[in-house]
C-alpha cells in the first residue's frame, strides 16, 4: 500500500552554481498553468490511499506566491491525510515569510527543509546563492514559532574550503538548534554552472576528512548518524526519505519527479512543455524480483543500522544471508551481522559504493 | 593468354609515399575499375588497412591492357611498404618478375626504399625507378632522381614520373611496365609446380590459396598434392581478382590466381610451399622461403578468461594469412590461460592485436613485449627464452646475451644531435654517420633490440617532427650485464609484469615503473604496495592510497533508479580490470612497465 507523496515545484528565482535537479526560473504564468497541470496529474494517478509522508520539494517551493500557495492547498486536499502525516516542504530563506510560513502551516506542513548549504559568505558566494547567515537565523526564527522541526541542508568540500572553515560552518549551523541536518559533499555535475567553468571536486583525502569531523561534531552535539548524509535528533528521523531507503512505494508527481509503483519505478518528463500538454512520464522501469531484492539492497545498507534481517525476509520471503555475496562481504568485514542486522562497516560508509556495486548487474 | 603477354610485379615503396594510391590509378587506367567505383586504396580492404594508410596483407589483382594491338595480362601483386613485413615483400616477390620502385617526390630516398630494393635485387627482379607525387607544390623531382642515380645507380632516362593524384604519368609507367619486365619463364609441357605465396579463410569455401604457376597448368577438377606437406586435395575453384572474384577454369604457366580445394586443415598450407599434380608430379619443389624471425614476443590474454578457446582459434585464421605470426599457449599466474605471440616488429604485433580486437570482437591483455634472450648457463648449456619469466634461477647463470640492432635513421640533419641523444639513452653504441647530401645523413647505432620495442619509433618521429625514417638489421647477440626485475603488488609478484632490465639502469627503471603503476592503478578498499625487486631485494617501492570517498551522497527527489545505474556503471568499468590478488589492475598497467619516463598525474 503506498502511504507516500512527493510533488516537485521545479521554480527557483535564481540558479544555484551545483544544482542538477529539474529546475526553471519562475514565471508567474508558467507557474500557474504548471499547477493546473499537477492537479490533473495527481487526479490520474492517486488511488486514494492514506497519506502518511509528503514532501514537496524542488526547484524552490517557496517562490510560489501566497496565491499560489492558496492553489497548491487545494490541490493537498485530494490527499487522504494520515493523521500523524510528516509534510515537508522545502523553503529557501529569501523567499520564506510570515504570510506563508502561516499559510504552509494552515496546510498542514509539519516540517521544514531549508536550504541553507554554508553559513560562509565565501562558499554561498561560490554556490552562487543570495543569501546571507543572518537572514538564515532570521528565517528560522520566525519559521520556529510555527513549526518546530526543521531541517537545513548544508554542503561541504568545496574548492579551497579548509578543516576549519568546515568547522566554522558546522558551529553557525549548530548554532540555529534545529533538529535535523543534511550534509553533501559538493559533486560537479554534468549541466552544472560549476562543471561549465571547468570546476572540479576536491581531492578524496580531505573530503573524506571533512566527513569525519561532520560526524564528530554532530554526534558530539546531540545528534544521531542515521543515514550516509543525514543526522538527526532522536525521533526527528525524515520519515519520508526513510521510505526511499526501506525500498517503499511512493507517488511521484511534477515535473521530473521520480516515483515508484507496484513494480515500476518512473521518471516524469523534464520538458514544462511536454508536462504541460499531459505527457507526464518519461522513462518506466519495470523491475523483475531480482531487480527489486537489488534495490532493496543498494538502499537499505545507506541506513546506518543497515537492514534488519527479520523485515526483510517477513518483506520479500528470502534470506538476504542468501542473497548476491553477501557471506563472502560479511567475511571480509566490509558488512557487519549483529545477529538482528546487517550494516555496512561504519568505517566503510564512505566508500559504500565499492561495496553496493555488488549487488547490481548479473 | 599468351606467356609472353604477362607481367607478374610487384611495387615497393617507402611507406607512405603513395604504392596504393598508384595502385588504384594503374586499376583505372587499365579499366580494371572505373573512375566512379573507385574508393581510396581499393586493393587495401582490411579496416584497419584504410584507416592507418598503410597495406598490411599483399593482395593481386589481375588487369589487361590493349598494347600496341596485342592484349596483355598484367598481375599486379601489391606488397606491403613498413619494414617489419618484408618477409611479406619477399613473399610476392617471388611471385612477380619486376618491380616498380616508388620515391615520393616530396621525401626522397628513405630507409625502406633502400630495404625494398634490396629485397627486389636478391629476386633478381627488373625495377622500374619511378618519382611520384610530382604534382606536390615541394616536389623536388631534380633532387630525387639525384639520390636514385647516387644511391642505386639508375641512369636519369630511366627514371619515370607520376602523380597518383592526377594521374599524369600512369598510362606510360602502365606500357613501360609491358616493355621493360620480362615476360614469366617456364614451361608449359612440363608437370605443375605452383607457389603458394598467401593463404586466406573463406568462410563459405575454407582455406584459399594464392598462387604462381611456375611450370604447367592448374586446372579445376585436378588432384594435387602439397610437397611439404604431403596433403592432397582436389581442385574445386579456381579465381581470379579482377578487383571482383571471377571463377577461371584453369592457370596456366606464368599466371597467377587463388584456388579452393575444400581445405579445411590449416595446417595443411604452408607458404612457399609448391603444389603438384598426384599423377604427374613435378621432381622438385621451388625453393620456398627461409622461415622468418619473430623478434618480439608478447603474452596475450583474454580480459575475460572463458575466451581463451576464442583466441586461440583466432589466432589460428590470422595466422592463415601471416604465416609470420607465431603462438604458443602460456600460462600466467596473474592473467590466466593465454599464448606468447612472436611478431616480426612492433607494427606487425599491434597490427595483430588490433585485427584480432577488431575483427574477431575480443578484449585482450598485451603483456610488455620482449625480445629473446640467450642465457648461457653454468652447466655450459644455452638456453633461449622469450620471456622474462623463462629465465632460469639466477645462480646458474653465467652471462645473458641480447640482441642487438643496427639502424639505419634517415634524417634533416638539423636533427642529428637529438637523435643521437635518444639513442645514447637506449644504450646504444655510435657507429657511424653519412651525408647524403648536406642536408640529409644516415645515422648508424649499435642498439639492443629491447630498447627500441618500446616507444623507439614514437619517439623518433616526435624528436624529427616526423621527418627521420628508420630501418634496422638485427647484427646478433652480446653478452649484457641485465636482470629480471619483479614487481611485487601487494606482496604478491605479478609475472605479467616482470621485465628484463640492465642492471645499471634498474633501480632509475625500477622506481619509473613503481611510480607509474602507482598513478595507473586506481585506489582501493585498502593501501596496495608497489614494489619493484630483483631477487629478493627491494630496490623500490610506492603505496597506492586506499580509497577514501565512493559514495553518492544524495538522491535526487527519490530518484534512485539514477544511482542503480550509475552503480551499474562502475561496475562495468571494474569488468575492465584484472583481479590479481585483491588488487584490481587495469589492461594498461601491463605495457607501462617498459616506459622509461614517469606518467604525470
Amino acid at each position: 500500500m503506498t502511504s507516500s507523496v512527493y510533488i516537485h515545484i521545479p521554480f527557483c528565482n535564481s540558479i544555484c552554481s551545483y544544482c542538477a535537479f529539474t529546475k526553471l526560473l519562475s514565471n508567474s504564468k508558467n507557474i500557474d498553468d504548471y499547477l493546473i497541470t499537477l492537479e490533473k496529474e495527481i487526479k490520474s494517478k492517486y488511488q486514494g490511499e492514506i497519506i502518511k509522508t509528503l514532501y514537496i520539494g524542488g526547484g524552490t517551493p517557496s517562490v510560489l506566491s501566497l496565491e499560489q500557495l492558496k492553489k497548491l492547498s487545494k490541490i493537498i486536499k485530494l490527499f487522504n491525510f494520515s493523521e500523524k502525516i510528516e509534510f515537508t516542504f522545502e523553503v529557501n530563506p529569501e523567499s520564506i515569510d510570515l504570510e506563508k510560513i502561516k499559510l504552509l502551516k494552515g496546510m498542514g506542513v509539519n516540517r521544514i527543509s531549508m536550504g541553507v548549504e554554508s553559513s560562509l559568505p565565501k562558499n554561498l558566494a561560490y554556490l552562487k546563492r543570495n543569501h546571507d547567515f543572518n537572514l538564515v537565523k532570521e528565517k528560522i526564527f520566525l519559521i520556529k514559532k510555527y513549526i518546530k522541526n526543521i531541517n537545513v541542508d548544508l554542503i561541504y568540500g568545496l574548492k579551497e574550503e579548509t578543516l576549519a572553515d568546515l568547522e566554522k560552518d558546522l558551529d553557525n549551523i549548530l548554532s540555529l538548534d534545529i533538529n535535523h541536518i543534511s550534509t553533501y559533499s559538493l559533486m560537479i555535475e554534468d549541466n552544472t554552472y560549476l562543471k561549465i567553468k571547468g570546476e572540479q571536486e576536491i581531492d578524496e583525502d580531505l573530503d573524506n576528512s571533512m566527513y569525519q569531523l561532520i560526524i564528530k561534531k554532530l554526534t558530539n552535539n546531540g545528534f544521531r548518524h542515521y543515514e550516509i548524509s543525514n543526522f538527526s535528533k532522536p525521533g526527528y528521523e525524515s520519515k519520508h526519505n526513510l521510505v526511499y531507503w526501506h525500498n517503499d512505494t511512493y507517488y511521484g508527481f511534477g515535473l521530473g519527479a521520480s516515483g515508484y509503483l507496484d513494480n515500476i519505478r518512473y521518471q516524469n518528463v523534464i520538458s514544462l512543455r511536454k508536462y504541460l500538454s499531459g505527457n507526464y512520464v518519461e522513462n518506466e522501469e519495470t523491475l523483475s524480483k531480482q531487480d527489486i531484492l537489488s534495490y532493496a539492497l543498494i538502499l537499505g545498507f545507506r541506513k546506518i543500522d543497515g537492514i534488519n534481517k527479520k523485515e526483510f525476509f517477513n518483506k520479500y520471503q528470502v534470506n538476504i544471508l542468501d542473497l548476491y555475496n553477501i557471506k563472502d562481504l560479511i567475511k571480509e568485514g566490509l558488512i557487519i551481522d549483529d545477529g538482528s542486522n546487517l550494516f555496512i562497516s561504519y568505517d566503510k560508509i564512505y566508500i559504500e559504493n565499492s561495496i553496493l556495486i555488488n549487488f547490481v548487474g548479473e | 593468354m599468351k606467356q609472353e603477354n604477362i607481367r607478374n610485379f610487384s611495387i615497393i615503396a617507402h611507406i607512405d609515399h603513395g604504392k596504393s594510391t598508384l595502385a588504384d590509378r594503374i586499376l583505372e587506367v587499365t579499366n580494371a575499375v572505373s573512375k566512379r567505383e573507385i574508393k581510396e586504396q581499393m586493393l587495401d580492404n582490411m579496416d584497419i588497412e584504410r584507416e592507418r594508410g598503410i597495406t598490411i596483407k599483399l593482395n593481386t589483382v589481375r588487369l589487361s591492357y590493349n598494347y600496341k594491338g596485342e592484349e596483355y595480362m598484367l598481375n599486379l601483386i601489391d606488397t606491403p611498404g613498413h619494414v617489419d613485413f618484408s618477409y611479406e615483400v619477399s613473399r610476392s616477390l617471388a611471385a612477380s618478375d619486376g618491380a616498380i620502385l616508388i620515391v615520393d617526390a616530396t621525401q626522397g630516398v628513405e630507409a625502406q626504399t633502400i630495404a625494398n630494393m634490396y629485397l627486389a635485387l636478391d629476386n633478381d627482379l627488373t625495377i622500374i625507378p619511378v618519382i611520384n607525387k610530382i604534382d606536390l607544390p615541394s616536389a623536388d623531382v631534380k633532387k630525387t632522381t639525384q639520390e636514385l642515380i647516387d644511391t642505386f645507380g639508375f641512369s636519369e632516362n630511366e627514371i619515370l614520373l607520376t602523380s597518383a593524384k592526377t594521374g599524369e604519368g600512369v598510362k606510360e609507367l602502365v606500357e613501360a611496365i609491358i616493355e621493360r619486365i620480362n615476360p614469366p619463364k617456364g614451361d608449359f609441357s612440363k608437370p605443375l609446380k605452383s607457389l603458394i605465396f598467401d593463404s586466406l579463410y573463406d568462410s563459405y569455401r575454407g582455406v584459399l590459396v594464392l598462387t604462381r604457376v611456375f611450370d604447367g597448368e592448374l586446372k579445376v577438377g585436378d588432384k594435387i598434392e602439397f610437397m611439404q606437406t604431403g596433403s592432397l586435395y582436389e581442385v574445386t575453384e579456381l579465381f581470379v581478382y579482377t578487383p571482383t572474384l571471377k571463377k577461371v577454369s584453369s592457370l596456366k604457366v606464368g599466371e597467377v590466381g587463388y584456388m579452393a580445394a575444400s581445405i579445411k586443415n590449416i595446417s595443411d598450407i604452408h607458404v612457399g610451399d609448391t603444389i603438384t599434380l598426384v599423377n604427374n608430379p613435378c621432381s622438385l619443389a621451388l625453393p620456398g622461403y627461409k622461415p622468418m624471425q619473430q623478434v618480439v614476443f608478447t603474452g596475450l590474454y583474454p580480459t575475460e578468461t572463458n575466451k581463451y578457446n576464442d583466441l586461440r582459434d583466432a589466432l589460428e585464421k590470422l595466422k592463415l594469412n601471416d604465416a609470420s605470426l607465431t603462438f604458443e599457449p602460456e600460462t600466467s599466474e596473474a592473467l590466466g590461460f593465454g599464448f606468447r605471440c612472436g611478431f616480426l616488429g612492433l607494427l606487425h604485433m599491434d597490427v595483430v592485436e588490433e585485427r584480432l580486437e577488431r575483427e574477431f570482437n575480443l578484449n585482450l591483455i598485451a603483456t610488455s613485449p620482449s625480445v629473446i634472450y640467450e642465457v648461457l648457463l653454468t652447466d655450459g648449456s644455452v638456453v633461449k627464452i622469450d620471456s622474462p619469466q623463462k629465465l632460469p634461477d639466477v645462480t646458474k647463470i653465467k652471462t645473458i646475451s641480447e640482441p642487438y640492432i643496427l639502424t639505419n635513421i634517415f634524417t634533416p640533419s638539423e636533427y642529428i644531435g637529438p637523435l643521437m641523444e635518444l639513442c645514447q639513452n637506449k644504450r646504444g653504441n655510435y657507429k657511424k654517420l653519412e651525408y647524403l647530401t648536406p642536408e640529409r645523413a644516415i645515422l648508424h647505432y649499435e642498439l639492443p633490440l629491447s630498447e627500441i620495442v618500446y616507444d623507439f619509433f614514437d619517439k623518433l618521429k616526435s624528436i624529427s617532427k616526423g621527418y627521420a625514417s628508420f630501418d634496422y638489421e638485427l647484427i646478433g647477440y652480446k653478452p649484457s650485464n641485465l636482470v629480471k626485475m619483479d614487481i611485487l603488488v601487494n606482496g604478491i609478484s605479478v609475472d605479467a609484469l616482470s621485465t628484463i632490465v640492465h642492471k645499471d639502469f634498474a633501480y632509475n627503471k625500477g622506481k619509473v615503473v613503481v611510480n607509474n603503476l602507482k598513478t595507473i592503478i586506481p585506489r582501493q578498499m585498502f593501501v596496495v604496495p608497489i614494489q619493484a625487486a630483483i631477487g629478493s631485494k627491494v630496490i623500490a617501492r610506492a603505496d597506492i592510497k586506499a580509497m577514501r570517498k565512493d559514495v553518492l551522497a544524495k538522491c535526487y527527489g527519490g530518484d534512485v533508479s539514477r544511482k542503480k545505474k550509475l552503480l551499474e556503471k562502475q561496475k562495468e568499468g571494474k569488468k575492465r580490470m584484472k583481479q590479481i590478488g585483491n588488487v584490481e589492475i587495469p589492461q594498461e598497467a601491463f605495457l607501462t612497465v617498459l616506459s622509461n619516463e614517469e606518467i604525470n598525474d
